[in-house]
């Protein structure tokens, strides 16, 4: 089984907002000083879902990363978690993408980097929360796509899916190769050990440009964006507070409960 | 020079931060009220590698280089004293003593259920008369042929209680002091060992700290660690390890207060501003920032001395004093700050300043350092 897992290195999603700041004339996000780098929590748990069935069958699991200012202890937690090998995608031109661009940039990656049966995505990124590079590389590669999954297997060729849907999950199965995005639901990715970390220390990352993988970069990047970002900004918030009332706790929680629903909350 | 951590230390720093996050912080707190041994953290530990990790691989351990281990031990005393003192005496004390004086035999048959966290140790010099003097060690060993009888007590010994092994330092010859001393491993299932846990402790209370009884206590011949005479270095070079792990919990533990109390005055406002607002407030963090990088980089040279094969044991007493004593000012500041929230436990500082005080006492008083290192610069010995 030749799993690849595509792994994105963002600033740790559990930073203060008050760390980030914006770049209003380039609309960007400013980089953050102090702000570490780490891999997308869903994309570990893209990793996890990935070793959990190598623990079952044998499997060699690729990790892809793209960028230009990656952390090497970063994106080498996947390694020291268990993975087999790490390919780094490192080119400008495959800079400033959105999810359109993004997911055809890693398309080609992954053909280029060898078999593949199953491709595993985390559901969406922390940075952007976009969710489109999953489905993207999907329908680059023209193969099934199964979304938001709380648990991953593979039998009998085929992957079976558990998605995860307002209110319980379905079970999805369909044919390899294909691309699974991964959600919060399948559960705490595992740590890294001494061993894997020993081991990722002696492993060297494929380093690959737009030109080693192939891509076309009029369609990668900025240049292949098919969005337009038209303003970055921080939304102000703002809290208030309403005192419930009641005779006692049972008939303030019925009541708490109702305006929650009212608010949409529940 | 140069201050950059390599790959393999950053991953050693993230990895073990978060296990400690999510493992051992959720209940540092009931552990401490209800003096609760981290069993399940040692077993969780162990998988990962942990109970092993400056051990080499030949023997089942994880060959971490010695900075990677005192940043692992420093990730661990951001969140817990207690688990730290039961790991370095584990490691430190037990598992490289017989690393560094151990048989070939003692080697094999130990080292790698001790790496795999299997085999829990302690080891223990200290008696009710023999604090820092070990020179005048009372416990007796006496050869008997194919075996080795040990009578004594002995005290405050890390593990005692929850350890497979203890290797205990005992004289052969009261007549050699020094030289006569030997360092034993004993099994913790022989017959004349007995532990007795201690209670009451102001600190470190989740650490097991237990009074041993050696009555006819009878080891088989193999269970020497190096020779007789050579007991008082066994002991002296385990308190340089032991010592430099101290100084890395330390630093975590000033860290932690470092910044509890950088978010604290953020969050709270009193006078209608930030408690940071208050020039007083911000003296104090600074002071123990300050204070933290000082102690991080001498432990930091403590551990490249180390790995370098270099001498260093002035610069572990430097690191281990420094380290401790900020450690307590730091966690005293940080209660300051957070003025009667940080007296209760609801806040982890008030736990830190009472681990951290005995960080000051054990493996060498902050007095004996300070001889050591005044020995060392005067060339004058004033004990």
């Amino acid at each position: 089984m030749n799993i690849v897992v595509c792994c994105k290195q963002v600033p740790d999603p559990e930073a203060p907002p008050a760390s980030f700041k914006i770049d209003a004339a380039a609309n960007k996000v400013a980089p953050a000083p102090g702000v570490n780098q780490v891999i997308s929590p869903f994309d570990e748990q893209a990793i996890e879902a990935a070793l959990r069935i190598k623990d079952g069958q044998e499997s060699t699991v690729r990790v892809i990363s793209m960028g230009t200012d990656l952390v090497s202890d970063v994106v080498k937690k996947p390694l020291a978690m268990g993975a087999d090998e790490l390919y780094l995608i490192q080119d400008e031109a495959l800079n400033d993408g959105d999810g359109i661009s993004t997911a055809y940039a890693l398309a080609t990656a992954i053909k280029k980097i060898g078999e593949y049966d199953l491709i595993i995505c985390g559901r969406q990124a922390a940075d952007w929360d976009v969710g489109q590079t999953g489905v993207g590389i999907a329908e680059e590669l023209g193969i099934a796509c199964v979304t938001v999954a709380k648990k991953v297997e593979v039998v009998d060729g085929k992957v079976r899916v558990e998605r995860v849907v307002a209110d319980g999950y379905e079970v999805v199965e369909v044919p390899l190769p294909a691309v699974v995005t991964v959600s919060n639901e399948l559960g705490e990715p595992r740590y890294a050990t001494l061993k894997g970390i020993m081991g990722a220390a002696k492993k060297q990352a494929t380093v690959m440009s737009a030109a080693d993988i192939g891509a076309d970069t009029a369609k990668t990047g900025k240049a292949g964006a098919k969005s337009k970002l038209l303003k970055l900004y921080i939304p102000v918030r703002e809290g208030k507070c309403e005192m419930i009332e009641a005779e006692d706790p049972a008939e303030a929680g019925a009541l708490l409960a109702q305006k929650l629903r009212e608010a949409k909350v529940l | 020079m140069d201050f950059e951590l390599n790959e393999t230390q950053l991953m050693v720093r993230t990895m073990v931060k978060d296990f400690a996050e999510k493992e051992v912080a959720p209940t540092a707190r009931e552990d401490d009220i209800n003096e609760t041994f981290p069993t399940e953290i040692l077993k969780k530990m162990a998988a990962l590698g942990l109970m092993g990790a400056p051990i080499p691989e030949e023997y089942g351990g994880m060959g971490l280089d010695w900075l990677s281990y005192g940043i692992m031990i420093e990730e661990l005393g951001y969140q817990s004293q207690a688990v730290c003192s039961t790991v370095r005496a584990h490691i430190s004390l037990g598992a490289q003593s017989i690393l560094q004086w151990g048989s070939d035999e003692q080697k094999k048959k130990y080292l790698p259920d001790m790496a795999a966290g299997k085999i829990l140790s302690g080891f223990v010099t200290t008696e009710p008369n023999v604090g820092s003097d070990i020179a005048g060690i009372e416990c007796m060993a006496v050869d008997d042929g194919d075996s080795w009888i040990l009578n004594g007590t002995k005290t405050w010994c890390t593990n005692g209680s929850n350890a497979d092994i203890v290797i205990v330092i005992a004289q052969t010859d009261k007549s050699l002091k020094g030289r006569g001393l030997g360092a034993f491993i004993i099994p913790t299932d022989s017959k004349g060992y007995s532990a007795h846990a201690m209670h009451g402790k102001m600190g470190l209370r989740s650490s097991d700290s237990s009074e041993i009884a050696l009555e006819d206590c009878r080891i088989p011949k193999e269970n020497l660690i190096g020779k007789i005479g050579e007991g008082f270095k066994v002991a002296m070079s385990a308190f340089d390890r032991t010592r430099y792990c101290v100084a890395a919990g330390a630093v975590g533990a000033l860290q932690q207060c470092v910044d509890a109390s950088a978010k604290y005055v953020a969050d709270r406002v009193q006078f209608g501003k930030q408690l940071g607002q208050f020039q007083l407030v911000q003296e104090m963090i600074s002071e123990m920032r300050v204070e933290c990088e000082a102690a991080r980089l001498l432990v930091y040279r403590a551990g490249c001395l180390k790995e370098a094969g270099k001498p260093n044991t002035i610069e572990t007493s430097m690191a281990k004093w420094y380290s401790t004593e900020a450690a307590f000012r730091g966690a005293n500041n940080a209660i300051q700050v957070h003025g009667s929230y940080g007296y209760t436990n609801e806040y982890p500082l008030e736990r830190i300043l009472r681990d951290v005080k005995a960080c000051t006492i054990l493996e060498g008083t902050s007095q004996m350092h300070k001889l050591i290192i005044g020995r060392d610069t005067t060339g004058i010995a004033a004990f």
